[in-house]
C-alpha cells in the first residue's frame, strides 16, 4: 500500500498552488463539468455530448465488477494512483450500447467483435460495457482475460465425465466466483431457477427448479466439479434468456485464445492438450452460438493472446480470429476500437494534469503536447507509459 | 694563405703515416655513391582532357584498361585495413573486362552506321498489335565466354512469356491452369513464364517449351472424373452459398425453425448485399474499408440501426 504522504507541486506559467492529497480521504476535489470530466456516471445516459470525457466508476460498481480482474494491470495501478477509477466515454464502446439498447432481443443474439490494436482500449471498452449492463438489469458472464486460463493454468486435472477433456478446478472454481459477485443482486432473486437436474455424485445432486445460487455455490465449494457446473451454467443461461426471465451480457476477452493450436498445460504424458480439451471452452464456444435469444455477446479479438509475434501482422477481425472462429461468430458486427482522437487526446492529457501526474513544466505547452503526440502515436496505452517518467 | 697550407700539410701528413682503419664511413664517403637515374614522367593525360571531348574517339577499340587515359576516379579491390586501391598500378582493373569502347555514344555511331542497312520498323505494329499477333515472347542470352571450352551453361536457358488473355480458356480451363503453373503465373500482369534449362542446347529448350505450352493448354481443357471431388477447403475463391456463413446467416434469420434446406432461399436486399461484402472481405482481402463495409452489411441483415448521434435513447 502507498504510504507516502502526497504533497504535489503543480508550476504552470501562470499560478502557483499547493495540493495534497491523502489516500484514505475521498475525491474532495470532485470536479463538476470540465473539458475533461463528467458527472453522469450511468452508463445508461452516455450519449455523443459526454465523449472523450471521463467519468468516475462508483468504487462500490468497481468492486462488484472488477475484483477479479476486468481492468488491464497497468490501468488498474494508474486508478489506485489517482485514487479513481475513471473510464473514458469513446465511440466504440458508445456504439455497442446504443446497438445493444435498440436491438430486437426476441431475435437471435447479437454478436459484437472488438478489434484494435495493442492498447487502444478494448478491455477498458469492455469494462464501460459491463458498467452499462450492471446498471441495465443484464446477466453478466464476462471472462477477463481467457489466455490467463490457458497460459498461466493453477491446477488441471484429467475429467472424469469427459474422455479425453482437462478440468481446471482452481481456475474455473474462481470464475464462478467472479460471476457471483457480478450478479450478486440478480441472482438473490429467487425466480432465477436451473431447468434440469444435474447429478453430480450419488449424494449430490441439482434439482430442476432450485435457484441458480445454488449451483454457483456448489461449484466453489466443490472445485471437482467446477469444471462441469460451468457447462451446466452456461446451457442453464442460454435457456433462462430464452425464456425471458433474464437478458444476459456475455463479455469474453481474448476470444480468439480458444481458437489457439496450444495452450501451456501439458497432459500426464507430458502432451500439449489444445484448448479444445478443456472442459471450460465448450461452454463458452456454446454461449457464443446463436441458438438463444435475449442476450448480447461481446468478444474481443486481441493479438496479445498469442505468445511471441505470432499473428502480429494485423489487428483486424478476420486474421486475429482465423476461419474456424469466424464461421462460428458469422455474422458479426465487427467493431474498431480505434487510438485517441486529436479531442480524446487533449482530454486524457487535461486529466492528467489536472491530476497532477505531469510534473515537467513542459507538459502543459503546446510544443510539448504535439511532441507527446507524435512520440505516443495517439495509442492511449504507449501515452500512460510516456507520462509515466514526466 | 693559412687554409691553403693546412690542406697541403694535411695531405702530406696522410702519404707520410699509416693508413687509417675507418670502420665507419664517414658521410663524406657515403654520398659518393651513384645517384639512381630518375626518369620524367609526363603527367597523365586525364589532366588535359576536356569534358566535352569524343570518347569514342579517345578509345576506339577494345583494349585493357589503360589509368592514364581514363579520365575516372575508379577504386578496384580489396585492402585488409583502409581503402580500395586507386586505378594506377591496379592490376584487378587490368584484368577484368571493360566496355569503355562500347559507351552510348559509341553504340549510337555504331547504329548511325547501320542503319543504311535497315529497313524501317513497319508503323502499325505498335505495341498493341505486336502483343496481338507475336503473344508469344521467347527471351534468350547469349554470352562471350572465353575460357578452353567455348560453350557457356547460361546460355542454354529459354524463357517464354505469354499472357493468358491471348489464350482462349474458360472458367474450369483457366483454374486448372493455373494450379498447374503455380507460382510461374503473375496476376498483376496476367503473363506466365516458363523458364527451361533441362536441355543441354537452347534449341532443345526452346522446343521443350513450346511443347510445355500445348500440353498445359490442352490439359486444363480436359476434365478428369475425380475433379468433381473438389470441396469448399479447396475452393480459390470464396463461393458464399457454398460456405458454413451461409448456413448461419439463414439460421440466424429464420430462428427458432432450423434450416435444413438451403436450396430453395430466395435472396433478399440485405442477404445480397451482406453475400457481396462477405465475398469482397474474403477474396479480396481483409483491411479496415472490407471491414467496415461488412458491418453495415450485417447491421442491415439483423435489423440494427445506424450510430445515432447526440440523440438520447433510454434503455
Amino acid at each position: 500500500m502507498l504510504t507516502r504522504y502526497k504533497f504535489l507541486l503543480t508550476v504552470t506559467r501562470n499560478n502557483y498552488f499547493l495540493r495534497q492529497l491523502s489516500l484514505e480521504s475521498p475525491n474532495v476535489f470532485a470536479k463538476p463539468e470540465s473539458r475533461c470530466r463528467t458527472v453522469e456516471d450511468n452508463p445508461l445516459n452516455h450519449n455523443l455530448e459526454h465523449e472523450g470525457r471521463f467519468y468516475v466508476v462508483p468504487p462500490a460498481v468497481c468492486n462488484q465488477l472488477f475484483r477479479f480482474g476486468g481492468i488491464p494491470k497497468g490501468y488498474e495501478v494508474q486508478a489506485k494512483t489517482f485514487d479513481e477509477t475513471c473510464l473514458m466515454i469513446r465511440k466504440p464502446a458508445l456504439e455497442v450500447i446504443n446497438m445493444m439498447k435498440v436491438a430486437d432481443y426476441s431475435r437471435p443474439i447479437v454478436k459484437y467483435v472488438l478489434f484494435g490494436e495493442r492498447g487502444a482500449g478494448k478491455s477498458l471498452t469492455l469494462a464501460h460495457i459491463l458498467h452499462y449492463a450492471l446498471n441495465s438489469g443484464h446477466l453478466i458472464i464476462h471472462v477477463p482475460w481467457v489466455p490467463d486460463w490457458m497460459k498461466k493454468c493453477k491446477d488441471h486435472t484429467r475429467s472424469e465425465t469427459r474422455e479425453g477433456f482437462r478440468d481446471t478446478p482452481l481456475d474455473s472454481a474462481a470464475w464462478l466466483a467472479h460471476f457471483k459477485t457480478q450478479n450478486q443482486h440478480l441472482l438473490s432473486q429467487t425466480d432465477l431457477t436451473v431447468t434440469s437436474n444435474y447429478t453430480w455424485s450419488k449424494r449430490e445432486e441439482t434439482r430442476s427448479g432450485s435457484p441458480l445460487v445454488e449451483l454457483v455455490d456448489l461449484g466453489i465449494n466443490r472445485i471437482k466439479y467446477a469444471s462441469n457446473i460451468i457447462v451446466a451454467l452456461a446451457s442453464e443461461v442460454k435457456a433462462l434468456s430464452s425464456s425471458g426471465r433474464c437478458k444476459t451480457l456475455v463479455a469474453i476477452d481474448g476470444f480468439n485464445c480458444f481458437y489457439n493450436k496450444r495452450t501451456m498445460i501439458k497432459d500426464e504424458n507430458w502432451k500439449i492438450v489444445p484448448p479444445f480439451q478443456l472442459t471450460v471452452t465448450e461452454a463458452f464456444i456454446n454461449l457464443v452460438n446463436y441458438n438463444w435469444t435475449n442476450g448480447s455477446v461481446v468478444l474481443t479479438a486481441d493479438r496479445l493472446v498469442w505468445s511471441g509475434n505470432e499473428r502480429g501482422e494485423s489487428d483486424l477481425p478476420l486474421y486475429q480470429l482465423g476461419k474456424e472462429a469466424f464461421e462460428l461468430l458469422d455474422p458479426f458486427i465487427p467493431v474498431h476500437v480505434p487510438c485517441y482522437s486529436e479531442k480524446e487526446f487533449h482530454s486524457c492529457m487535461d486529466y492528467y494534469m489536472e491530476r497532477s501526474w505531469i510534473q515537467n513544466e513542459n507538459g502543459n505547452t503546446e510544443e510539448g503536447r504535439s511532441e507527446l503526440m507524435y512520440l505516443s502515436t495517439m495509442n492511449p496505452y504507449q501515452l500512460m507509459k510516456i507520462c509515466g517518467p514526466l | 694563405m693559412t687554409s691553403v697550407y693546412s690542406q697541403i700539410a694535411r695531405s702530406e701528413k696522410q702519404t707520410e703515416e699509416f693508413r687509417v682503419l675507418e670502420l665507419v664511413k664517414k658521410s663524406a664517403q657515403r654520398s659518393a655513391r651513384r645517384k639512381a637515374k630518375k626518369i620524367e614522367l609526363l603527367p597523365p593525360r586525364t589532366n588535359v582532357m576536356p569534358v566535352d571531348q569524343d570518347w569514342s574517339s579517345v578509345w576506339p577499340g577494345p583494349r585493357s584498361f589503360h589509368p592514364a587515359s581514363v579520365p575516372l576516379p575508379l577504386r578496384q579491390g580489396y585492402n585488409k585495413k583502409g581503402v580500395s586501391p586507386g586505378k594506377f598500378a591496379n592490376a584487378e582493373l587490368m584484368k577484368i573486362p571493360n566496355f569503355l569502347h562500347l559507351t552510348p555514344p559509341a553504340i549510337k555511331k555504331h547504329c548511325e552506321a547501320l542503319k543504311k542497312f535497315c529497313t524501317p520498323w513497319p508503323e502499325e505494329l505498335n505495341d498493341e498489335n505486336c502483343e496481338k499477333h507475336f503473344p508469344v515472347e521467347v527471351i534468350t542470352s547469349d554470352y562471350c565466354f572465353s575460357s578452353p571450352d567455348i560453350r557457356e551453361p547460361m546460355a542454354r536457358i529459354v524463357i517464354l512469356k505469354v499472357k493468358l488473355s491471348a489464350l482462349t480458356l474458360d472458367k474450369h480451363a483457366k483454374d486448372k491452369l493455373l494450379r498447374l503453373v503455380g507460382e510461374r503465373y503473375d496476376p498483376s500482369t496476367d503473363i506466365l513464364t516458363l523458364t527451361t534449362d533441362r536441355c543441354p542446347l537452347k534449341k532443345q529448350n526452346y522446343e521443350y517449351a513450346l511443347y510445355l505450352l500445348t500440353a498445359l493448354y490442352h490439359e486444363s481443357q480436359k476434365t478428369e472424373p475425380w475433379e468433381s471431388e473438389k470441396t469448399v477447403a479447396d475452393m480459390e475463391y470464396y463461393d458464399w452459398e457454398q460456405n458454413v456463413s451461409y448456413k448461419n446467416v439463414l439460421g440466424t434469420l429464420n430462428w427458432p425453425q432450423s434450416v435444413k434446406d438451403t436450396e430453395n432461399f430466395k435472396l433478399t436486399p440485405e442477404m445480397e448485399e451482406y453475400k457481396k461484402a462477405i465475398s469482397d472481405l474474403m477474396n479480396k482481402g481483409e483491411d479496415l474499408y472490407t471491414i467496415s463495409k461488412y458491418k453495415e452489411a450485417t447491421k442491415k441483415l439483423l435489423n440494427l440501426p445506424e450510430f445515432l448521434p447526440l440523440e438520447y435513447t433510454t434503455a
